[in-house]
């Protein structure tokens, strides 16, 4: 589903064809080790399924790749590539380099940008020499992961908004059942177009936007006329903020 | 064999065991011996097991206790008093260790006096509040009667150096085993007592309980097996020793042609009127919100009364601080209060001084609860105990009603002990293992010797072992996971990891952390109180909920705080959440379907008016207006619709505003209802593809549906042999599952409250949690503790095996149903559609609901810019 004009949902991502790039979404890699460390004892899936999303963005994807030969120019990892700051442990290490090497079959370059989880992102990233960048941008197109807002001409020049984050995530409410699904918000920030995206970390769903507060500074203002993308399956067009925090009508 | 001691034993033989010493001290303080101690104290001088029953105030831990302190002080006089545990007393509440430790500490001081010697009996409590340095006295010089609590027992019993002290422990007293019996805290205990058994094999147990039923149950899970039958024990019952003095009060003639405003009037004058007729009030109410609640009205209505500044009126419940209990249990025993107001937290043994009025605000929902709680006033052997239930409405009045008839007829209901809860039975294999190397064979008898595990299977036995040794795991990672390990040559088994004993005494228990929201108004830092997070999940912003008697208006959340608007004029559009409400007993249940069932056979009959009215006022034991309030109520139902009975289950459909309603009036408890609703919806829910909202209560539930279903039909369906299948999908995706799930997987140690020296919030433990279900489905969806999660909610949240012959009943046609069609609810009605616990049976597919959600909101979209 097309977001704006060139820029389309593929299962948790998002392709923008001006620069024949694909931006993917806080991963949080090794989101089950930081659950252990804190005595949640979950045996481990994350990674695969991490894998397995990663599969079907790129048959996705195909088509839309026709004229490129089916090859991304960029890849772009727009932060918290892993999750918490603090220790790195070895299968941390080798998982991150597995994913990196995946994305590598499928794109020219890799462009990893810094989250507020990334400190330990260097070393590894060198490991496969790629270059860690505050925010990338090309063709009017910002992205930056958003937990700070840039000092830079480029991000006051751009005229798109890309960001993650937060996580954005939507609940549904129907009688007594409600339930969440992931979502790409899109409003605007300062005047210019914003495109929120959701984790790719396929064991959260994330934050509930008609019910809790989001902390990064992009959405600090009131966010009632973003409009809503659930991402799921085929993608689904919900309409405004506001209107899906009218209390829903019970039959 | 467990059996009733029938005939008491004289005092002379009693005085003719007892110490020149012991006997002196106790008839300087007694004139006779009680009921309890004749039957009692014989069997514990003998190195019986025991079972002592009795209310509250009739002496019974002196009973427990008088045999062993003889012992004691024989040994001293002798001096072969050895230094080691002679007796270990248990008891759930810590509060209650302390003051057990007064009464033993000064009858000892007492007989050093008449012997004019010191006797050198230590007694010594270790809970969790116990310094190390304590511990470590302990260890130096052991009491000789160690008082403790269940998760105490079991870190002591994994405390290598302790264990050597508990070897040849002679007694082991149990008390309010009431309170532990029917939950995983006594399940836990029953296997920590055969640890202890199995370290001093001539040990006798003695257990010590306010009014319980069946007494032989509860006998067998206090004594245990021994070679696959049951220990001996011996029963001395004094229950109904204390004089009773019950009645019912409604605080207006006519319990429906009543305003609110009046009914609120009224009640608080009666209760007024009742406190000050009295010296000292305890009342029970149900809820923790409704005990504030009354202590506000009642400071409104009567400020020169109970708003002076020194207040003679307290709260006492579970969420208030310990400085806060201790001081309202002070100032009761010091007879500075007029009234206190508790929920559940005064049930058990608590010294709280003399009471002469229990009244009980609302149904205590069973007849052992209401003796329990009535048992507080007349706290003296000899005093009558005197209780009088307030009730609010119709269907609580002939509940009450019914309910006082079995008291006063001495018809207890039953109890349910929880049986093979695996999340336990890990718990302490985990800790069985780090107190020493078993034999998986050795580990397996142990087990089944106590009650609850006595029909543990080998499949169930060896895949906790799994589950601890971490087999599900691959072997890289299977460090983090594994607990034990498992010599698959040898068949022996031995704790893992130099975290591990660390890991078993800091997260040690079975008590579940709830997860409670604190609830603030939004703009202001003012907290108006806490709601359930399960109940938070449910709420939509704008969302207008009760809490503590107030409307409030949902927000928005952040982290473990829900912000609210406190100016609303809109009533709630979501019920509340009832948690915490008591389920009706099974028992008690079925006494008033056959109530019921008795009054229609009047009713066809055509007998008069007056002729119903004798008959109720003999039945029920109820005063004249009480009668009349009754039989107008069943009188309506009759002549509107059908009386529903225990042995008729009436199904009343009608629609309300274009969706259909059906009323199964199944009077036969929460527990039951819970169960039977989820399997007659599941069964409707599969043919049609569509989400059930059902409600729960104890006299019935409702199903609504938007077109018409045939309950009726489902009820038919439904085969007695499939229920448990049916209903193991019904709950698969519910709530219930999830945050029971997280209880179990806290306490088979998957979900860590303690580790790494960080202690885990609740709320991140639910949030986790749900991650944890999913990743426990995937390696199985038999996973262990999943397994257990739903074995709980099956068998000790609801009642499968209830229901199950219930639909057997329904096979036979036992049980017939009768299906009417209302153009309104009818009387009976009311109460199951007003108050019920609602939930939904997820039966759509998430995508699909997220199609039909999407094209509802498209709808919605394009008429708005139409």
């Amino acid at each position: 589903m097309e977001l704006l004009k060139g820029m389309e949902i593929v299962n948790l991502a998002l392709y923008i064809k001006k620069i024949n790039s694909l931006v993917i979404g806080d991963v949080h890699i090794g989101y089950e080790e930081a659950l252990n460390r804190r005595g949640v004892l979950i045996p481990r899936f994350h990674f695969r399924d991490v894998a397995a999303d990663l599969d079907k963005t790129f048959k996705l994807l195909q088509p839309l790749l026709k004229s490129h030969k089916g090859k991304l120019k960029n890849i772009i990892i727009n932060g918290d590539l892993k999750h918490e700051f603090g220790s790195i442990s070895g299968q941390e290490w080798r998982e991150i380099l597995k994913f990196l090497d995946i994305l590598s079959k499928h794109c020219e370059k890799i462009i990893l940008i810094k989250g507020n989880h990334d400190i330990f992102l260097g070393p590894v990233a060198k490991k496969r020499n790629i270059a860690v960048v505050e925010d990338y941008s090309a063709g009017g197109i910002f992205v930056c992961h958003g937990h700070q807002i840039p000092a830079t001409k480029q991000f006051r020049e751009a005229k798109i908004l890309v960001i993650g984050n937060e996580h954005p995530a939507v609940s549904l409410k129907d009688n007594a059942r409600t339930e969440t699904f992931k979502c790409f918000l899109k409003g605007s920030f300062r005047g210019r177009q914003m495109i929120v995206m959701p984790s790719f970390n396929p064991i959260t769903v994330g934050t509930d936007v008609l019910k809790e507060k989001f902390i990064s500074p992009f959405l600090k203002g009131s966010i009632d006329d973003f409009e809503v993308f659930v991402a799921e399956g085929d993608n689904f067009y919900f309409g405004k903020v506001k209107g899906l925090k009218q209390p829903q009508q019970t039959i | 064999m467990i059996e009733f001691k029938t005939a008491p034993n004289q005092p002379e033989e009693l005085n003719s065991i007892l110490n020149p010493v012991v006997k002196k001290w106790f008839f300087s303080r007694f004139k006779e011996f009680s009921l309890p101690q004749l039957l009692g104290v014989m069997e514990i001088h003998s190195r019986n097991n025991v079972l002592v029953s009795a209310p509250t105030g009739a002496t019974k831990t002196l009973t427990g206790f008088l045999s062993i302190l003889n012992e004691l002080v024989n040994s001293s006089g002798s001096g072969s008093l050895e230094d080691k545990v002679y007796a270990v007393y248990i008891s759930p509440l810590k509060a209650l260790n302390e003051d057990i430790r007064v009464n033993l500490v000064e009858p000892l001081k007492e007989m050093e006096k008449i012997s004019e010697k010191k006797l050198g009996i230590r007694v010594a409590v270790r809970t969790g509040d116990t310094s190390a340095a304590e511990k470590a006295k302990m260890l130096k010089k052991p009491p000789h009667i160690l008082i403790t609590t269940p998760e105490s027992l079991g870190i002591v019993l994994s405390s290598y150096r302790f264990v050597e002290l508990l070897k040849a422990v002679e007694w082991c007293i149990v008390d309010e085993v009431h309170a532990l019996a029917e939950n995983k805290r006594g399940v836990h205990l029953s296997i920590s007592l055969e640890r202890l058994q199995s370290l001093s094999p001539q040990m006798a147990r003695v257990g010590l309980s306010a009014t319980i039923a069946p007494l032989d149950k509860v006998a067998h899970f206090l004594a245990g097996n021994e070679n696959g039958s049951p220990r001996s024990c011996k029963i001395c019952d004094a229950q109904f020793l204390k004089k009773m003095d019950l009645k019912v009060l409604s605080p207006v003639p006519d319990l429906i042609d009543v305003e609110h405003g009046k009914m609120h009037d009224a009640l608080y004058t009666l209760i007024d009127e009742l406190i000050q007729a009295h010296r000292t009030t305890l009342i029970f109410t149900n809820t923790r919100s409704a005990t504030e609640r009354v202590i506000h009205h009642l400071k409104e209505k009567f400020p020169k009364r109970y708003a002076a500044e020194d207040p003679t009126i307290g709260a006492h419940h579970g969420s208030l601080s310990k400085t806060h209990r201790h001081s309202i249990e002070q100032r009761l025993r010091e007879g500075k209060l007029k009234v206190v107001v508790s929920s559940t937290s005064l049930e058990l043994g608590i010294d709280i001084g003399y009471i002469d009025l229990v009244i009980l605000l609302g149904s205590p929902k069973s007849v052992a609860r209401a003796l329990q709680r009535i048992g507080r006033s007349g706290h003296k052997l000899h005093a009558a105990s005197k209780g009088r239930i307030i009730v609010l409405d119709r269907d609580d009045m002939v509940e009450c009603s019914v309910l006082l008839k079995s008291a006063v007829e001495k018809k207890i209901d039953r109890i349910h002990i929880p049986t093979n809860a695996l999340d336990v039975l890990a718990q302490q294999i985990f800790g069985i293992a780090i107190a020493s190397k078993i034999h998986k064979n050795d580990l397996y008898s142990l087990l089944k010797r106590s009650y609850c595990y006595a029909g543990l299977s080998l499949k169930d036995y060896n895949e906790v072992l799994d589950y601890l040794s971490g087999k599900h795991i691959s072997l890289e990672d299977r460090h983090i996971y594994a607990k034990i390990w498992v010599d698959e040559e040898t068949g022996m088994i031995g704790r893992r990891g130099r975290m591990s004993r660390v890991i078993y005494m800091t997260n040690i228990g079975t008590i579940p952390d709830e997860t409670f929201v604190t609830v603030k108004i939004a703009g202001s830092d003012h907290a108006v109180g806490k709601i359930d997070e399960a109940f938070l999940e449910r709420l939509k912003r704008n969302d207008v909920f009760m809490l503590g008697g107030d409307k409030y208006e949902f927000l928005y959340a952040k982290g473990m705080v829900a912000y609210v608007n406190a100016t609303v004029y809109r009533p709630p559009t979501i019920p509340s959440w009832f948690s915490e409400m008591l389920p009706l007993s099974f028992d008690l249940a079925l006494e008033i379907g056959k109530f019921r069932r008795l009054m229609e056979e009047k009713f066809n009959r055509n007998r008069s008016k007056a002729e119903i009215l004798d008959f109720i006022d003999e039945y029920l034991y109820v005063d004249k207006n009480t009668a009349n309030s009754i039989y107008n109520y069943m009188r309506q139902q009759y002549l509107f619709a059908e009386i529903p009975a225990d042995n008729k289950i009436v199904v009343e459909s009608y629609s309300d505003a274009g969706r259909k309603y059906v009323v199964v009036h199944s009077l036969y408890g929460r527990r039951v209802n819970d169960a039977l609703s989820r399997a007659v919806a599941f069964a409707i829910a599969r043919s049609q593809h569509r989400d059930v909202e059902i409600g729960i209560t104890d006299n019935g539930f409702y199903i609504a549906y938007e077109k018409n279903v045939n309950v009726p039909a489902a009820l038919k369906l439904l085969k007695s042999d499939k229920l448990e299948i049916v209903l193991s999908n019904a709950i698969d995706k519910s709530e219930i599952l999830k945050r029971r799930f997280r209880h179990c997987a806290a306490r088979s140690l998957m979900i860590l409250r303690n580790y790494l020296g960080r202690q885990k919030r609740v709320g991140r433990q639910q949030v986790s949690s749900m991650i944890l279900i999913n990743a426990v489905r995937r390696i199985s969806p038999d996973f262990c503790i999943l397994k257990e999660a739903r074995r709980e909610v099956l068998e000790d949240l609801m009642d499968m095996p209830t229901t199950k012959n219930l639909l057997k009943a329904i096979e036979e046609k036992k049980i017939k149903i009768k299906s009417i069609r209302t153009d309104m609810p009818s009387p009976f009605a009311f109460k199951i559609v007003l108050e019920s616990h609602t939930d939904v049976l997820k039966i759509e597919d998430k995508a699909e609901f997220l199609k039909r959600m999407h094209s509802r909101i498209m709808e919605k979209i394009g008429e708005a810019a139409a």
